[in-house]
């Protein structure tokens, strides 16, 4: 017998707020589990490949002509594998593809997230204007948006690298790749930002109009209040969707600029450039290939199954059994 | 313009070659007697050939291309493999050539039956004008400068586009027609003028169909073949050019029906397409093989070893040094004895990228070359000498500490943007880092590097240089890479205090008429260079060409470092 069921038949019944509801939701998705802990692994390293690279004795830079053959090949099989150099060496150099990896990671997150932070913030500000102004503001954030979508984004910021850069670096940020950065952070804020504001806009417009809202009118409180302390609590469960299914689309983009050779300048490491050199070898190096190329496809799909777990879990319509 | 297309293909014009020639480890077994008939195709990842023109054409390659198959020149190179490639017969003319007045007055006289593809006979007046073309440089680009800088003219001379009557006869004056016979009047001996001619600038064209610029486009024929078609980005067909008489002509042999070129393929597909050898790829040629493939291709496959060659060819890589800027040698000494050029190799495809070079003129120039004096403290076997780098540049900090300074604080180093030299930016910035030389990487869209250093107002510290001698004379290497005057001078050391010494000297060699002597001379000059470190020895180049398994005749054409296209035939 169960004595506590018995004893305190309350519990089962407690009334729970929507991000527990929300939070238990999630943490029944196992799958969505494995792939927080993917992408807290990736960031870990990414955080501390400084310290692991010294831990493990290998350097994204430093060359290692001993692991090469007479023709720049790596030594021994599958590109070059050994106790030295757990996933091979690099074609040509012989820099650790661990180690690149592992710097890659960290251009990869850190534009991942930096991009997702200016597109949820200008897509906010945008969208809650435009929700709550209406009328002819609504109007011209509307244009904005339409011409923004019109643009065939990655062709421009394509183009607009080196010129853009450039003006980048003449205005003080520091040349090479800060400026990069700068730039493909800001490139893709300014074509990404049309997405969170739709739908902050749409869920502005309706909040809007309801009674709670009202009644806070109705008691005189000011726009200020309205907009953050009524409309904005409840824009977040969408917002989190948004995101979390925008940011590997971030990620690999990075990754294709840098294949293009728009990305990190070398040296640095970065995954879309080690793939961009990898293609190359395919056939005598295929490891090269295989690593840098999994690498990111693991990383990209765990932020997608994250991504869709959040939206089941905060989805108050999702077509799940209730808990 | 005998640097090298970047990525691209081997550009090189060389004569007297003893090493050069006979591929390494290849086969160069033709199989079988010649025959008539097919298609050749060469597969290539440019857009075009550079040019058709035979003024504007001056890329080893193209040189090969359309002198085998489409222009003739007054003389060329035999068209043979081996050594005998590198000796001289006349080609329009009878012989070649005939000189007096000490070097100074070069004759020569016109063959009969010699016609352009429309059947008219090629006279005299149209090998004047085809010379007369390459001093209009404004509409006439790119192409050698020989002529303007050997023709004894009094004034200026325009070219014939925008030529006043008495600058014509000024020229008409330096390059005399008299019957067949056409004489050149030079300001200055040149003694081997003749190697001179075999350049397609003094190839003939027919005033009236000159299109100026679009001659590029569809050049008259006077070979065995025409143009059929020429679209960019596609392909170039050549057909046969009825009007050409195999009698006036013992070194083109044109056993293909047709030869097309394919352009705007990528590089690996290229290598993949021809190791394949499927269908009309077997009758295909390549001029070009990708590092990653060197070792399937010349040392696992043995099918694929037989239908490929691995050559030293005319080339040398190297790297310039801003002398305005890097005004002390013992910072030159301390990046040339950082500099690890076995990494560098290896990351090119190792032996297959070529042998260390100790200057700037190849041994194949047997009378020019002298083994340099390495600086001190030389790695021979092409790796740093960390200890003595860091040892030249304490000694800088009391020589020159300004300059000292600024290799520590960041050479600019301009590269062009693709995969190899990615990495060996990589090994640059490792090396110089252990000598404490900081690199400020510069990456440049390859195809416009050399129009991008070659920018005076590009401020670059170390920029690369490639070159391959015109002819068997280092008078076509050390003058145009060291000299104010020359075309391809990166160095930029014309403050170099010891400057006016060396372009004394330079001047000396040139006019210097006995060839041993001159020789001794240009060895000297090499010497000085080396010494000086206004660029640093690279390598010694190699070049692959690989073939379809139907093809004949694929020995390389030595002072083009090329095919003999025109020659080559369908098994």
């Amino acid at each position: 017998m169960d004595e506590t069921f018995l004893i305190d038949p309350v519990s089962t019944i407690e009334g729970k707020s929507p991000r527990e509801l929300a939070w238990a939701r999630f943490r029944k998705d196992r799958l969505a589990i494995v792939g927080v802990a993917v992408i807290g692994f990736y960031l870990f390293v990414a955080v501390f490949a400084p310290v692991i690279c010294s831990l493990l004795n290998i350097s994204p830079y430093r060359l290692d002509g001993l692991a090469l053959n007479d023709y720049g090949l790596p030594k021994g099989s599958f590109g070059g594998v050994s106790s030295s150099h757990w996933f091979g060496v690099e074609p040509g150099t012989g820099r650790d593809i661990l180690a690149r990896l592992m710097y890659g990671a960290r251009v990869s997150l850190l534009v991942g997230f930096a991009a997702t932070l200016v597109t949820t913030t200008l897509g906010i500000v945008l969208g809650v204007v435009a929700g709550y102004k209406r009328g002819k503001v609504d109007a011209v954030i509307g244009r904005m948006t339409d011409l923004t979508l019109a643009f065939p984004s990655l062709l421009l910021i394509i183009a607009l690298t080196r010129p853009l850069t450039q003006r980048l670096e003449s205005m003080g940020v520091p040349e090479g790749n800060p400026a990069r950065l700068t730039y493909i952070v800001l490139v893709l804020g300014l074509f990404g930002w049309v997405y969170v504001a739709r739908i902050v806009r749409g869920q502005t417009l309706s909040m809007r109009e309801r009674e709670f809202v009202e009644a806070a009118r109705a008691s005189g409180a000011g726009t200020r209040r309205i907009v953050f302390k009524e409309i904005m609590p409840n824009l977040w469960a969408p917002i989190i969707v948004t995101v979390s299914l925008a940011l590997p689309g971030y990620v690999a983009t990075e990754s294709t600029l840098s294949f293009l050779g728009l990305g990190m300048l070398p040296p640095a490491a970065s995954w879309g450039a080690m793939l961009g050199d990898s293609v190359r070898y395919y056939r005598t190096d295929p490891t090269y290939l295989f690593i840098p190329g999994i690498t990111l496809i693991i990383l990209v799909l765990a932020f997608n199954i994250v991504g869709d777990a959040v939206r089941d879990a905060l989805d108050p319509k999702a077509d799940r059994q209730s808990i | 313009m005998k640097r090298r297309i970047i990525g691209a293909i081997s550009v090189a014009l060389l004569a007297s070659v003893t090493a050069a020639s006979c591929g390494g480890n290849s086969s160069e077994t033709s199989g079988g007697t010649p025959k008539k008939g097919g298609t050749i195709r060469v597969l290539t990842i440019n857009e075009q050939v550079s040019h058709l023109d035979p003024q504007r054409n001056y890329t080893g390659d193209d040189l090969a291309f359309a002198g085998s198959t489409m222009q003739r020149s007054l003389t060329t190179y035999k068209m043979v493999g081996g050594t005998a490639g590198a000796e001289i017969v006349g080609d329009l003319a009878t012989d070649t050539g005939v000189v007096s007045n000490e070097g100074k007055v070069w004759k020569f006289t016109l063959k009969d039956g010699i016609k352009f593809e429309d059947g008219s006979a090629i006279s005299c007046a149209d090998v004047a004008y085809g010379v007369s073309r390459s001093f209009a440089t404004d509409v006439i680009t790119d192409g050698p400068t020989y002529a303007s800088s050997y023709l004894d003219l009094a004034g200026e001379y325009p070219g014939p586009y925008t030529a006043t009557a008495a600058q014509q006869s000024d020229y008409d004056k330096a390059v005399v027609c008299d019957g067949k016979t056409i004489t050149f009047n030079l300001k200055i001996p040149v003694a081997d003028f003749n190697y001179t001619t075999t350049l397609l600038t003094f190839s003939p064209v027919p005033k009236a169909m000159d299109t100026g610029e679009k001659y590029d486009m569809h050049p008259v024929a006077s070979g065995p073949y025409k143009i059929e078609s020429y679209e960019i980005g596609k392909s170039l067909v050549l057909v046969r050019n009825d009007q050409w008489d195999p009698t006036t002509d013992d070194q083109r042999k044109a056993y293909a029906d047709s030869i097309v070129y394919e352009f705007g393929l990528a590089d690996a597909t290229i290598d993949e397409r021809m190791m394949a050898d499927a269908g009309d790829d077997q009758t295909a040629v390549s001029f070009k093989v990708q590092p990653e493939n060197l070792q399937r291709i010349f040392e696992q496959d043995s099918a694929l070893m037989k239908r490929s060659s691995n050559f030293l060819d005319a080339f040398v890589t190297y790297t310039n040094l801003n002398v305005k800027n890097l005004s002390c040698l013992d910072v030159r000494k301390a990046i040339y004895l950082a500099l690890d050029r076995d990494a560098l190799r290896k990351a090119g495809g190792g032996p297959y990228t070529g042998d260390f070079g100790d200057g700037f003129v190849k041994p194949a120039l047997a009378l020019d070359y002298k083994k340099v004096t390495p600086v001190d403290g030389l790695n021979t076997d092409g790796t740093a000498n960390v200890k003595a780098a860091q040892a030249a540049m304490t000694a800088a900090e009391t020589s020159c500490p300004e300059v000292a300074q600024h290799a520590k604080s960041g050479l600019s180093f301009y590269y062009p943007d693709t995969d190899i030299w990615k990495k060996s930016l990589a090994i640059w910035i490792d090396s110089m880092g252990k000598a404490g030389i900081k690199i400020k990487p510069e990456a440049v869209e390859a195809s416009q590097y050399w129009a991008t250093v070659l920018n005076p107002e590009t401020n670059y510290d170390i920029a690369r240089g490639g070159w391959a001698p015109d002819w068997a004379n280092a008078s076509t290497v050390l003058p145009e890479l060291f000299t104010t005057a020359g075309g391809f001078n990166l160095t930029r050391n014309a403050d170099d205090p010891d400057y006016k010494a060396f372009e004394a000297k330079v001047t000396e060699a040139r006019n210097t008429l006995d060839r041993v002597a001159q020789g001794k001379l240009w060895q000297e000059l090499n010497q000085e260079v080396v010494d000086h470190l206004w660029a640093l020895p690279g390598t010694f180049t190699r070049a692959q060409n690989i073939w379809g398994s139907r093809v004949g005749g694929t020995e390389v054409w030595a002072p083009n470092s090329a095919f003999i296209y025109g020659n080559l035939w369908v098994k």
